[in-house]
């Protein structure tokens, strides 16, 4: 083993020696980039998570101190000590990991099953986000393959190298955390460093690193398309997402990660209806960590099994009966839901937040029975709870991602600066979102941290923002808050009946208080949100559509309070809609009524043509109008993405053209049949005869090296039965002027290549094979 | 090497190329009266004297080496000189010696046999080192100097020198050396029956030789020989005879030296020439390197002897 590592190291000197030539010290280099590629596309991956969980600052310390450790020790240790240290590192990082989350490295011993199925969790698809200590088990991770894949690509075994790389990227790819571009690049990075490493290896010109290119162009067009093709499992949203097109699916398909999206359509279907004492906001889902442009939910839900714990104060107790009248992801129920009944028990699952969620959807029909612990302490109450807050609630629900801008801070602190205790600090921050932000469901989602932008930048936004907006200004005022889904209490039909559809979609802000638990806040402003959601409600019955009411909703106003004082953007419209309701109920069929019926106080023209509703009746009016031109304008405009797609095909494409050296034999092909006549009549003669030599290798063989052009020719009229066109030996006779005597004049150049011409068409089809 | 393309001179005893290329015909087919078959070597023969180059027969005795030699100095109407090389001979025998003229009471000198256009030195290889190296000597310098003075020797001079190929011990080799003096080194071989029966016919009587008349002189030869000079050899011949000669060194323990590669070209210029080109092309060079080469060539141990190695030569150096 040492000699065998001595006598690479002699080598590797060697060549390091030799870096000044071109070739392979460029190669080297390339290579080395590609490590480093690799490394940071993984890390990068890596660094999301601790943006969002903090401890970014450490992060790319460690990565620093890798990187610089592997540099040193390339030399000093051999690879397998370099293993070894790489894994006891890594087994050091997990023993740490495990220490902070209150486990305990003994825990290896206790339950070495349940980490594996952790790390089984983690392979098969959950994100790092989900995990409670995230940032904890990152630092954990990040080390050993850093160290390993840079210590082996300084080695100059960059083959090997890649593979701890690939491995950790690998990983995070099963984890869902990786996304395309980053799995892309660090693919590509890798078979880089692969591939650049052998042409160093085996002393490669730049010329031959053109498989390479078309190798990468072909993984990154396939990579893309694959992803672009409507229907694969690309980017929601860009094409017909019909989920994240809702605010319901934005809100809640019961994942457990919550993007937040732009402008969202809603649909009135009914969704489910609720029998209980007392309306609520039925909460779907609870999360607590912020990603800036998403909200996850860490920990792992559990099968329900008996009562769930309620809130540590007083609570009330609500029964509730909920009838999904759909294919429902969701169990809807009042914050905080203790216990369920009835034959779907067996397929709940509670979330370590204590909320309920289905195993499998509920189909329509499905029923179950859920009581609730609902809290309702006064506002007194909850003034005097004080900021005691359990450590296991601070830990977890303080979390801001780690680029929250001082301004924000700033901004919060301004608007509660007459607040003193976190009761105070709730309600000015719900009532500054209330009174200064509008409500509205068409917004262009802003880059980056939402909260901050709809905090500092944004005029309007729906409850998703004003949620996530209040949830973190709470937060930077060190208050516990998290962000919570459901629907509101929907469309009161009989005293004790809910009818729930998907224009009640909604989010909102749990706030903590030390005695009581999590209380409900509501930075929506209401008003403009009912009158918005009605408004679809309205729309889909004249529209004819299904599902808008159950058999018990249609006589039943939808909602008591009339629009307030909004800026809403027509008024006038909803005041039309609203008297056409009667209409509506009277003649459901016909959807050409509201014209006849509204003409004279409805303002807005609405010319829009009554088609065949669509399920889901989210078609975008403003676009049906003049969004054709605006729509087609986007079609023919070139995206930056498929510009950048165009250009790597285009240059893998020329890299295969240039592997398979097509442009060369082309030009070849043409070159047969036509010169290009020029000045000097000794390069004519003499080309004439190459494409004579061409001529006969097609015909008869190639001249071999050491053949003369005259041995040639008489070889092939010995060789051949027909022998050679006698005008051959005119060509060869001038081609041996040119080059050996003393020059040939223009015409018998001329004349050369007319016979050679000549000889060139006779080839072509059609015109007959030359002596048969 | 020199400069193959040297300034053309200006002479009246210039020949046109075309001229010569008939010349050389008109030669061949006189000596073909006498040498029945052997074109090729007739051929040789020619160019090298053509090329300022001696020839080497390496054969047994009888098939008529000192016949072709005197038909073609008869044929150009030059003086033949020859030479028996004997164990006994003397290089004074062989270059002339200084006599004492008892009437003028001087030393006169007494030219020997090489004082002549066309030398036959028969079986050289009979006769000790020291004689042989006195002819060697003449044919590399053109000039013989005895007892301190130098004199010049004929124009054209060519040798054409035989050597015994059996009794092997009564002979004495000619030095490694010195067999790179001769231009080309050539064999003639029995003939073929039908030739052998020809032959037969025309010597049975009177011999064929008694009656040659010469078809060119003196004064043409050494024009033609001018012309030879100074035909063309582009850069392109001279990197494929370097290349070729490149070959032998790399791929024997001896190969080719440069003056191997001088003669090649020589005699390829003389071969284009009797082509009627005033230009040499590669198969010139092809055609005179199997004779030109191999007696210049130390084969190694892998290859039989010289003619391999040029035979592998021409087989794989690239001709451009």
């Amino acid at each position: 083993m040492s000699t065998k590592s001595d006598s690479q190291t002699s080598d590797r000197t060697i060549e390091i020696a030799t870096d000044g030539s071109v070739g392979p010290g460029t190669f080297r280099l390339l290579a080395c980039c590609c490590v480093l590629v690799l490394t940071a596309s993984y890390v990068s991956v890596l660094r999301d998570v601790t943006r969002v969980v903090g401890g970014t600052e450490t992060l790319l310390t460690l990565v620093g101190a890798m990187l610089v450790a592997a540099t040193v020790l390339a030399w000093a240790i051999r690879p397998r000590t370099a293993t070894v240290a790489a894994v006891v590192a890594g087994a050091l990082g997990f023993a740490y990991y495990l220490e902070y989350t209150g486990l305990g490295v003994e825990v290896l011993l206790s339950a070495g099953d349940v980490l594996l199925s952790d790390a089984a969790a983690l392979a098969t698809g959950l994100p790092l986000l989900r995990m409670v200590e995230a940032g904890v088990w990152t630092l954990a991770f990040v080390p050993a393959p850093v160290f390993l894949s840079w210590y082996l690509a300084v080695r100059g075994r960059y083959a090997l190298g890649v593979v701890p790389g690939g491995i950790a990227l690998l990983f995070l790819v099963l984890t869902g955390d990786a996304g395309t571009i980053p799995t892309l690049v660090g693919t590509l990075a890798g078979i880089g460093a692969v591939g650049c490493g052998e042409l160093e290896r085996r002393g490669g010109s730049v010329a031959q690193a053109d498989l390479l290119a078309a190798l990468f162009a072909l993984i990154v067009v396939l990579s893309l398309t694959v992803t672009v093709i409507p229907g694969g499992s690309g980017t929601p949203g860009h094409f017909a997402g019909t989920e994240a097109g809702t605010l319901e699916g934005t809100i809640d398909h019961a994942s457990d990660r919550s993007r937040i999206g732009g402008s969202v359509d809603l649909s009135p279907e009914v969704r489910f209806t609720v029998e209980a004492d007392q309306a609520s906001y039925w909460r779907t889902g609870v999360y607590d960590r912020f990603a800036g442009d998403e909200w996850v939910r860490t920990g792992d839900r559990s099968d329900y099994s008996g009562p769930i714990g309620g809130p540590p104060g007083e609570t009330e107790r609500v029964r509730q009966l909920v009838t999904a009248e759909t294919t429902l992801g969701v169990m809807p129920a009042a914050p905080q839901p203790v216990s369920v009944d009835g034959e779907f028990t067996q397929h709940t699952r509670v979330s370590s937040h204590g909320q309920i969620h289905p195993n499998n959807p509920l189909v329509e029909g499905d029923t179950y029975a859920v009581e609730s612990a609902v809290i309702d302490p006064g506002a007194a109450a909850l003034q005097g709870a004080g900021t005691d807050y359990p450590d296991p609630i601070a830990e977890r629900y303080l979390q801001t991602p780690e680029d929250t801008s001082n301004e924000f801070e700033a901004r919060t602190a301004e608007i509660t600066a007459d607040a003193d205790t976190p009761y105070e600090k709730a309600v000015a921050i719900e009532d500054y979102l209330r009174s200064t932000k509008g409500y509205s469901l068409e917004v262009d989602r802003p880059t980056g941290n939402v909260a901050e932008a709809f905090l500092l930048e944004m005029d309007e936004g729906y409850c998703v923002y004003f949620a996530t907006t209040m949830a973190q200004m709470l937060r930077a005022e060190d208050v516990p808050t998290r962000y919570v889904t459901g629907y509101t209490s929907g469309q009161q039909v009989d005293d004790d009946e809910y009818v729930v559809r998907g224009t009640d979609a909604h989010a909102w802000v749990e706030v903590y208080f030390p005695g009581h638990g999590w209380v409900a806040f509501e930075p929506t402003p209401s008003g403009p949100r009912d009158s918005a959601h009605n408004e679809q409600v309205e729309r889909a019955r004249e529209d004819g559509a299904e599902d808008v009411d159950t058999d018990s909703s249609e006589d039943v106003p939808l909602s008591e309070e009339e629009p307030e004082d909004e800026p809403s953007e027509t008024p006038s419209e909803i005041v039309g809609n609203n008297e056409s309701e009667d209409w509506n109920d009277s003649d459901p069929d016909t959807g050409y009524g509201p014209d006849n019926e509204t003409d004279g106080n409805d303002s807005s023209p609405e010319p829009e043509p009554v088609e065949p509703a669509a399920n889901d009746s989210s078609v975008t009016d403003e676009e049906d109008d003049d969004g054709w031109l605006a729509a087609l304008v986007e079609r023919l405009s070139i995206s930056r993405e498929a510009a950048t797609v165009a250009l790597v095909a285009l240059t893998g494409l020329v890299a295969s053209v240039h592997r398979t050296g097509a442009v060369g034999r082309l030009r070849r092909t043409v070159g047969l049949y036509w010169q290009r006549r020029s000045d000097d009549p000794d390069r004519d003669a003499e080309r004439a005869y190459r494409r004579l030599e061409r001529l006969l290798a097609v015909s008869h063989r190639p001249r071999e090296r050491s053949e003369s052009a005259r041995g040639y020719l008489e070889a092939l009229a010995e060789e051949s039965d027909e022998g050679v066109d006698p005008r051959a030996e005119t060509v060869l006779e001038r081609y041996e002027r040119a080059v050996y005597g003393g020059g040939v004049d223009r015409e018998g150049a001329d004349e050369s290549m007319a016979i050679v011409d000549e000889l060139a068409r006779e080839r072509l089809p059609g015109r007959g094979q030359r002596g048969n | 090497m020199t400069d193959a393309n040297p300034p053309s001179r200006t002479g009246t005893d210039r020949l046109g190329v075309s001229t010569v290329a008939d010349l050389c015909a008109e030669l061949e087919a006189n000596v073909a009266e006498v040498i029945v078959g052997h074109e090729d070597v007739v051929e040789h023969v020619v160019t090298a004297m053509l090329g300022r180059g001696h020839v080497l027969l390496d054969d047994v005795p009888g098939v008529g080496k000192t016949m072709l030699a005197r038909s073609i100095a008869t044929s150009i109407d030059c003086e033949f000189r020859r030479i028996q090389f004997t164990p006994d001979l003397l290089p004074t025998d062989v270059t002339g010696v200084n006599v004492f003229n008892q009437q003028s009471r001087e030393f006169e000198f007494q030219p020997g046999p090489v004082f002549g256009n066309v030398v036959l030195g028969d079986e050289i290889n009979r006769a000790p080192p020291k004689t042989q190296s006195a002819l060697l000597e003449a044919m590399e310098e053109e000039q013989v100097t005895v007892d301190g003075d130098t004199r010049e020797l004929p124009d054209p001079f060519t040798v054409i020198a035989t050597q015994n190929a059996i009794e092997p011990n009564r002979t004495y080799d000619l030095p490694f050396a010195e067999l790179d003096r001769f231009m080309k080194k050539l064999h003639l071989g029995y003939p073929d029956p039908d030739e052998e029966a020809e032959l037969l016919g025309r010597t049975v009587g009177h011999h064929p030789i008694e009656s040659l008349e010469p078809v060119t002189d003196r004064a043409t030869i050494v024009a033609a020989r001018e012309t030879v000079a100074e035909t063309r050899v582009e850069r392109p011949v001279r990197e494929y005879a370097t290349r070729l000669a490149g070959y032998t060194r790399e791929h024997a323990r001896v190969g080719v030296s440069p003056r191997g590669t001088i003669a090649l070209l020589r005699a390829a210029q003389a071969r284009a020439v009797t082509d009627g080109r005033d230009y040499v092309i590669p198969d010139d060079v092809q055609t005179e390197a199997s004779v030109v080469l191999p007696h210049r060539i130390k084969a190694g141990d892998r290859e039989r002897d010289g003619a391999t190695v040029v035979e592998n030569a021409l087989e794989r150096v690239s001709v451009e």
